[in-house]
């Protein structure tokens, strides 16, 4: 999977792999303390942010949008 | 599937046959919380196949719609709960969902996923007819979501069989002895 800026892809591959295997093996498992992947993340983060300034991508507010409904429940 | 396979393979959904619209996934931010949780704040961006001369008129950059997803995963509750909201340039039409999935609360190998979306367009919530119109969609979207997470599943399975295949191999050509756990 590519990432929004071309030059990222490559440092975000190595992002996930570290994360993905954290994630499975330890968060999961509840040892969440430590973090190996915090250094590629970093590396990675200052790259995407920059191609988000240079294609001008709007990111508004995180929080979730539009007027609340109560929720409807599917069983899968 | 229990919800420790359906979560891991939800976090990394893309790619999948059954949403070649997305093109990218990057991460914002990423945390654990005080209270254990992991929070994600994650960009995607979605290509819907616009005919090139009309790229060529407005730009590749407009082209793309943009989805803006915060999730959080609470290992000790066993719960996922996504939002995601789509960012647009021309901003017509905006669809906010929310999914949660949660272990089945009778059958421990089973995933329950609660889905729900609100559409607005230019700024006004649709309203019975279109909401009919969008609901057909909005289900036949979320068996897609089902196949494409059963998708990415199969997937990791086939990759951790092919792993446990070369290391069986490894071990028995340096005639060590170990003991694994089969699945």
């Amino acid at each position: 999977m590519n990432s929004v800026g071309e030059a990222c892809t490559e440092l975000k591959r190595e992002y996930d792999q570290c994360f993905n295997r954290w994630f499975a093996e330890k968060f999961l498992k509840g040892e969440s303390a430590g973090d190996p992947c915090g250094q590629l993340f970093k590396r990675y983060q200052l790259c995407v942010q920059k191609a988000i300034k240079e294609k001008d991508i709007p990111i508004e507010g995180l929080e979730f949008m539009g007027p609340s409904k109560g929720k409807g429940e599917n069983s899968s | 599937h229990p919800w420790e396979t359906v979560t891991t393979a939800a976090m990394q959904k893309y790619p999948n046959p059954m949403n070649p619209s997305v093109v990218g996934v990057d991460v914002l931010d990423r945390h654990v919380d005080r209270s254990g949780k992991l929070h994600s704040h994650r960009l995607l961006s979605t290509e819907w196949g616009i005919p090139s001369i009309v790229k060529s008129l407005i730009g590749t950059c407009r082209t793309k719609t943009y989805v803006q997803e915060h999730s959080v995963v609470d290992p000790v509750e066993k719960t996922m709960e996504l939002k995601s909201s789509n960012i647009s340039f021309t901003n017509l039409v905006s669809v906010d969902e929310r999914l949660v999935y949660k272990p089945h609360p009778h059958e421990p190998d089973k995933t329950i996923l609660t889905q729900e979306a609100i559409i607005t367009v230019k700024g006004v919530s649709l309203s019975s007819y279109l909401e009919g119109l969008m609901a057909n969609t909005i289900s036949s979207n979320a068996n897609k979501g089902r196949e494409a997470l059963e998708w990415v599943i199969n997937r990791l399975n086939a990759e951790i069989e092919e792993f446990t295949a070369s290391a069986r191999g490894t071990m028995r050509n340096s005639m060590a002895a170990a003991a694994f756990v089969e699945k």
